[in-house]
């Protein structure tokens, strides 16, 4: 049973490049190959999962195309996020079966545990909240929880795919367009507000070699 | 042979999946581990992959339907089944009727249809046989049986379904389809409300959700009535308080209220087995063995663990066993085989703010009693010949029950029974 991870840093891929990526991770994996973290940042993109209702996109697909965001649906679960330069995104590409772990819920849970564990390292105080998968910051802002990181799943077989997204120094504006999980009382917040930090690279790169040390090393 | 694909355990906190969409339909020939369906939960989308290659004979679960773990989401005709050929093989008889062999070897020409087909049929109460087939083989799908029910539905709401009776068929009953969809319409009618800003959304767990449906189909399927009786608890109390060191000491358990209540209960059930019964369509089934479930509230919501047979044991082993199902209720602890099973329920729903009330029966049983707060009360008793006012602590007792089982002379005679009970307080312990 191997707990951790084979941990690569992609850099920035666009979205639809990245899920071939990611399909040829779940075909090695099947083939025996390892359990993997992909690390990555995207271009600005929507992503709608499988539990996604439209009215939680607030802007109309062609006007987002027209300013340079792209639009995806996909087949992992959860309801509408965004993505964008900023944000490190990690898809796990693991088989659960093989982890000992054939339980979605536990999975969602260690990778809750998993990125607890590296905000920790960088001074950021987190919270689960039962029945809202995600990382929130533990103390609550005036309007309700504050989410950091979301995170969605998808399985074929037990091989599991997809998976989080932190926000570190990304500009959260850019989930205006949307009802972030749908969720309408929950607000993002990203590593550098919480800090009162300025987004800096290396502030970013702090943040990935954390989440990095998280995965590989296994998990909390 | 054919294999039934169902809705696998994704894990322990995964109680049900919606159909996200399919990705093969009726008649498509699929090879193992080929994707069949996308399935989600809260946060997942899982593909669940066909454990045998062959031809997809039915699909059970459609699109937007919400299942629990382990329903059948389809069927698969696998190699070597004399079932049909598979479609979009070479001369494929997918559009020539059903060939005359078939007919002569089963004389009655059975009808072939699809499960789900044969399921609709019988809900909306249609004779297979007059439906027109559509599907490949000359099988009847559900499509052809929505086609023909659609008018009848129509006309049900005013005269009862001339074609239906005809057929000698069973009274068309609603198809599930039609309630969901006029439940779509009452909520958007009555239950709409737009999320404000700065309302906190706190999403259902899946154990709210199991709750909240079996609340309303509890409301819906039987009519429920209540009585309540005032209940002098000083014998109990007495009882109580005379052995509880002793019983403590004994048994290492503190002696509560309610064993004593369910003790009283079970006996009260072996006089009125009416009240320790299920409906089952058009029959009334009392049943020879009593299994009291009791509400316990936890922080994750409402379990119902089960006393097997509550009438078998003593005050000292339903106090141990209460003691011991609440605490693997709080711990989450408890197996699916300690929910199941009840015939009857006790709840006990707190100390305060709770004078009495009526509880919602615990399908398919037909009562529950649930038990008031404890007061001591002014009431009136004859001492020595003389009427006077006593101060006595006093429970009422609520009944709620069924009233497609029972009627109110019995369900009357069983609460009092209860009360009598408790008030003799003749316990061994």
């Amino acid at each position: 049973m191997s707990e951790h991870f084979e941990v690569e840093w992609l850099g920035s891929v666009r979205y639809g490049e990245a899920l071939e990526r990611q399909l040829a991770a779940v075909e090695a994996r099947r083939g025996g190959g390892p359990d993997r973290l992909l690390l990555l940042e995207h271009p600005p993109v929507i992503t709608l999962g499988r539990s996604a209702r439209p009215e939680n996109l607030r802007s109309q697909p062609a006007a987002l195309r027209a300013r340079g965001v792209e639009l995806f649906e996909v087949a992992r679960g959860g309801d509408v996020t965004w993505h964008g330069p900023g944000q490190l995104v990690g898809y796990l590409v693991a088989d659960l079966a093989a982890r000992g772990t054939p339980d979605v819920g536990a999975w969602l849970r260690r990778i809750e545990a998993s990125l607890s564990g590296a905000l920790g390292a960088l001074g950021v105080e987190t919270r689960a909240i039962p029945g809202m998968t995600g990382v929130f910051l533990r103390a609550d802002g005036p309007d309700g929880p504050r989410k950091l990181a979301s995170i969605g799943v998808g399985l074929r077989g037990w091989i599991s795919w997809h998976g989080f997204a932190l926000n570190v120094t990304c500009d959260l504006s850019g989930f205006d367009d949307i009802v972030p999980c749908g969720l309408a009382g929950v607000r993002m917040t990203s590593v550098a507000e919480a800090l009162g930090a300025a987004p800096t690279a290396a502030l970013f790169e702090r943040a990935r070699l954390a989440v990095a040390a998280a995965f590989r090393e296994g998990f909390a | 042979m054919s294999v039934v694909v169902t809705l696998p355990q994704l894990g322990e906190s995964v109680l049900e999946g919606t159909i996200a969409r399919w990705l093969v339909k009726e008649g498509d020939r699929v090879e193992r581990d080929q994707p069949l369906v996308e399935v989600t939960t809260d946060k997942v989308d899982a593909e669940i992959p066909a454990p045998e290659g062959g031809v997809v004979e039915a699909i059970l679960a459609p699109e937007g339907a919400t299942v629990e773990v382990g329903a059948e989401l389809a069927r698969i005709a696998t190699g070597g089944a004399p079932a049909r050929a598979p479609a979009g093989a070479p001369a494929a008889r997918s559009s020539a009727p059903a060939p005359p062999a078939t007919a002569s070897e089963r004389p009655a020409a059975p009808v072939r249809a699809t499960p789900v087909a044969k399921r609709a049929a019988e809900e909306a109460g249609i004779d297979l046989a007059r439906l027109e087939a559509s599907g490949p083989g000359g099988r009847v799908r559900r499509a052809d049986v929505e086609r023909a029910s659609a008018p009848a539905q129509a006309k049900a709401a005013g005269a009862p379904a001339p074609a239906a009776k005809a057929a000698g068929a069973k009274p068309a009953r609603p198809p599930a389809r039609a309630r969901d969809d006029a439940d779509a319409a009452a909520r958007a009618r009555f239950g709409h409300y737009a999320i404000q800003e700065g309302d906190q959304v706190v999403p259902m767990s899946p154990l709210r959700k199991l709750v909240a449906e079996h609340m309303v189909y509890s409301k819906r399927t039987s009519p429920h009535v209540g009585t309540v009786a005032e209940v002098d608890l000083g014998g109990v109390a007495a009882v109580r308080e005379q052995h509880k060191r002793a019983f403590q000491a004994a048994h290492g358990l503190p002696l509560t209220y309610l064993p004593f209540v369910v003790h009283a209960t079970v006996r009260a059930l072996r006089e009125y087995p009416a009240l320790n019964a299920s409906v089952l369509e058009d029959a009334i089934v009392e049943k020879r063995d009593i299994h009291v479930g009791i509400a316990v509230e936890t922080d994750k919501g409402l379990v119902v663990p089960v006393l097997r047979h509550a009438d078998r044991l003593s005050l000292a082993g339903l106090s141990a066993a209460i003691e011991d199902l609440s605490n693997r209720a709080r711990t989450k602890k408890l197996t699916a085989d300690d929910l199941k099973g009840g015939t009857f329920t006790v709840s006990n729903p707190g100390r305060t703010g709770n004078l009495y009330g009526f509880a919602i029966i615990n399908q398919p049983q037909v009562g529950i009693l649930r038990m008031g707060e404890i007061v001591k009360r002014p009431v009136v008793r004859e001492l020595a010949g003389e009427d006077a006012i006593v101060i006595r602590p006093i429970m009422h007792l609520a009944l709620s029950y069924d009233h497609r089982a029972v009627d109110g002379a019995p369900a009357n005679g069983f609460l009092h029974r209860v009360k009598e009970l408790l008030e003799e307080a003749e316990f061994d312990l």
